[in-house]
C-alpha cells in the first residue's frame, strides 16, 4: 500500500456546489492559470508566466484558403468570399481572427482576394502566401498586401532532399536574398520554418533567425520579419521536459528569448498526425507565441491543422470573456461548409451533427432534469444548438420525453411529462424488441409518430397556423 | 366495485404480461415482477386512466412495490375526490 502524505476531511454540504466560477454554463468553462510553469532548458530552470495569457494580446490566424484548400477540391470564388465574410463576423470587432492568407498565382486567386478586400472588413487582414522566389513579391505588391508568408524550410530533409541545396549556408543565403527582396518591395516577410520539429535547431534554425533579426533592424518595425513555426508533420510535443526539436516550449523559448523575436511576431502552425494539433497550438500561446494558425474545422494537409473553432473556444476560456466574438457564426459556417460538400463527422466537437446528442437513456434522464448535467455549456445560446437525444433501444422513457419536448419546443410547465410519452416510448422499444431493429430511429420517423400520437400538440406547435 | 388492490393487480398483470395470481402485495415491480423502464411509466399511465386521477410523476415512479402502489393510489384518490372501495 502507498504512503499517506496528507489526510483529507469531508466537507459536507446540504446544497450543491456547482463550481459556477469555473463552469458558468452561459460561457465555455474557464481556464484559470495560476503561478508560473518551470521548464528546464539547457540545464537551467526557466519560468513562464501562464497567468499573463489572460491579459496578454493573443490572436488566431487563418489558413482555410491556403492549407485548408490544399486538402480538398478548390473552393469557388463565391464560396471563399462568403466564408471570408463569415470569418469576419465570427472574429468580431476586436479582430480575434486577426489574419487570413491567400494564394496569389492565378487569376481566380487574385479575383478572390479583390472581392474579399472589397467587402471592407478590417479583420481578418488579408495576407499572401508565396514561394521563396524574389519575383513573386511583384504579386504581393500588385495585390496591395503588406505581408506575405514564404516558405523557408529548415530541416535537412527539406534543405537537401526536397530543395536540393548543396549546403546549409547556400540555403540560408538564398532565403535571406528573398527576404531582402521583400524589404525592397516594402512587404513584410513572414518566414515559414517548415518542418521545424525535425530540424537542427542550434545548428541551422537559430543562426538563421539571428540573421533575420539582424536584417530586420534595418527596416521599419512594421516590415520586420515574422516567424511561423511550422510543425509540418505533427511531431511537436507540449509536455514539460520534452527535448528539441520536438519540444514546443523549448522552440518558443529559443526563438523568443534567445533570439529576441517578439511574441507578436511568432506564429504556431501545426498538423494533426498524432492527434495533438489543438493542444499543441494552445501550448504555443501559453509559452509566448501570440498567434496560432488554424483552419475551419481543422481541414488541411493530410490530417489537418488546428481547428479554428477549437481555438475560438480556447481563447474565450483563457480570457474569461467573449471579447466580441460571435460564436453563432461557427454554426453558420458549419452549415455552409456542409452545404458545399465539406464532410464534417457527426461526432466532431462543436459542429458535428451529434456533438451534443446523448443516446443513453440514463444520460437523457439527467439531461431532462437539468441540461447542464450532460451539456458542456449553453450550446443553445452560444451555437444555436440545444442538446438533443438520439433515440435507440437504450434511450428509455427519459430519452423519448426529452426528444418530444425539444421537438415541440416546450419549456417549463408546458413540458410533456415522462408518463404521457408512454405510447411513443412503447413504439420505440417495440421497434427493437418486437421488430428486431438494429439502427437508431430517425427524426423523420419520430416526427411522424409524434404527429399521430399527439395531434393536439402537433396542431398547436407544428402545424404553422 | 373491485377494490383498489384488485384493480392495481389487474393492471399490473396486463402491462407486465403476468398471471394475476402471481402478483403479491410485497412484490417489487422491478426486482420481482421484471418491470422495465417503459413498463414502469405504462403502469403509472394505466393507473391514472383506470382511477381517473393525476399522479405526481416523481412520486409515482418512486413507488417500489405493489402494496405501496395500492396505498399511494388510494391516497391520491382521496385527495382528488375519487370514490374507491
Amino acid at each position: 500500500m502507498g504512503k499517506v502524505k496528507k489526510k483529507h476531511r469531508l466537507v459536507d454540504a446540504k446544497r450543491p456546489n456547482l463550481l459556477n466560477d469555473i463552469f458558468p454554463y452561459s460561457m465555455p468553462p474557464r481556464i484559470s492559470l495560476e503561478g508560473s510553469a518551470i521548464e528546464h532548458i539547457d540545464g537551467e530552470p526557466v519560468e513562464f508566466d501562464f497567468g499573463a495569457v489572460k491579459d496578454r494580446p493573443i490572436y488566431i490566424s487563418d489558413t482555410t484558403f491556403r492549407d485548408g484548400q490544399q486538402a480538398r477540391p478548390p473552393y469557388t470564388i463565391e464560396q471563399m468570399v462568403h466564408i471570408y465574410d463569415l470569418l469576419s463576423k465570427l472574429s468580431g470587432p476586436n479582430g480575434v481572427i486577426r489574419q487570413t492568407e491567400f494564394f496569389l498565382y492565378t487569376k481566380n486567386d487574385r479575383e478572390t482576394l479583390e472581392r474579399c478586400q472589397a467587402l471592407g472588413h478590417t479583420y481578418p487582414e488579408c495576407t499572401g502566401w508565396i514561394r521563396a522566389v524574389k519575383g513573386d513579391f511583384r504579386l504581393v505588391k500588385e495585390a496591395g498586401l503588406k505581408e506575405t508568408g514564404m516558405l523557408t524550410s529548415c530541416s535537412d530533409y527539406h534543405i537537401f532532399h526536397k530543395l536540393k541545396f548543396r549546403s546549409r549556408k547556400e540555403c540560408i543565403d538564398s532565403y535571406c536574398e528573398v527576404v531582402d527582396a521583400a524589404f525592397e518591395a516594402g512587404v513584410r516577410p513572414r518566414c515559414h520554418l517548415e518542418d521545424l520539429t525535425r530540424a537542427d535547431i542550434e545548428g541551422f534554425v537559430l543562426p538563421f533567425i539571428d540573421r533575420l533579426m539582424e536584417m530586420s533592424r534595418q527596416v521599419p518595425e512594421e516590415q520586420s520579419v515574422k516567424i511561423r513555426l511550422c510543425d509540418t508533420m505533427g511531431f511537436g510535443i507540449s509536455y514539460p521536459g520534452a527535448e528539441l526539436p520536438r519540444s514546443i516550449p523549448k522552440l518558443i523559448y529559443k526563438l523568443n528569448r534567445e533570439c529576441g523575436v517578439p511574441s507578436d511576431r511568432l506564429e504556431w502552425h501545426g498538423h494533426n498526425d498524432f492527434h495533438k494539433v489543438h493542444t499543441n497550438a494552445a501550448t504555443a500561446w501559453l509559452y509566448g507565441c501570440d498567434f496560432i494558425n488554424t483552419t475551419l474545422f481543422g481541414f488541411g494537409e493530410r490530417t489537418g491543422n488546428p481547428p479554428l473553432e477549437g481555438a475560438i473556444f480556447e481563447y474565450i476560456a483563457l480570457k474569461g470573456d467573449l471579447c466580441g466574438i460571435d460564436t453563432m457564426a461557427i454554426t453558420e459556417l458549419a452549415n455552409y461548409m456542409g452545404s458545399i460538400g465539406l464532410p464534417i463527422p457527426d461526432n466532431y466537437p462543436f459542429v458535428g451533427r451529434a456533438f451534443n446528442t446523448t443516446r443513453a437513456g440514463i444520460h437523457a434522464g439527467g439531461l431532462r432534469q437539468d441540461e447542464q448535467i450532460y451539456n458542456i455549456f449553453d450550446t443553445g445560446k452560444l451555437l444555436g444548438r440545444p442538446p438533443r437525444v438520439a433515440i435507440t433501444d437504450k434511450s428509455g422513457a427519459d430519452g423519448v420525453a426529452h426528444w418530444l419536448n425539444e421537438f415541440f419546443g416546450l419549456k417549463g410547465e408546458d413540458r410533456i411529462s415522462k408518463i404521457r410519452v408512454h405510447k411513443l416510448a412503447r413504439w420505440v422499444i417495440d421497434q427493437y424488441d418486437v421488430d428486431g431493429r438494429l439502427t437508431a430511429i430517425s427524426d423523420q420517423e419520430l416526427e411522424a409518430k409524434a404527429k399521430e400520437l399527439y395531434p393536439d400538440y402537433w396542431e398547436k406547435y407544428k402545424s404553422g397556423k | 366495485m373491485a377494490t383498489v388492490e384488485e384493480r392495481v393487480k389487474a393492471i399490473t398483470a396486463n402491462v407486465l404480461k403476468l398471471n394475476i395470481d402471481e402478483i403479491k402485495m410485497e412484490n417489487n415491480f422491478t426486482a420481482d415482477l421484471g418491470a422495465e423502464s417503459v413498463q414502469s411509466i405504462e403502469l403509472v399511465a394505466m393507473f391514472e386512466e383506470e382511477f381517473g386521477i393525476e399522479m405526481d410523476e416523481d412520486a409515482a415512479l418512486s413507488v417500489q412495490t405493489v402494496g405501496e402502489a395500492v396505498d399511494f393510489i388510494a391516497k391520491v384518490c382521496k385527495e382528488q375526490g375519487v370514490d374507491v372501495d
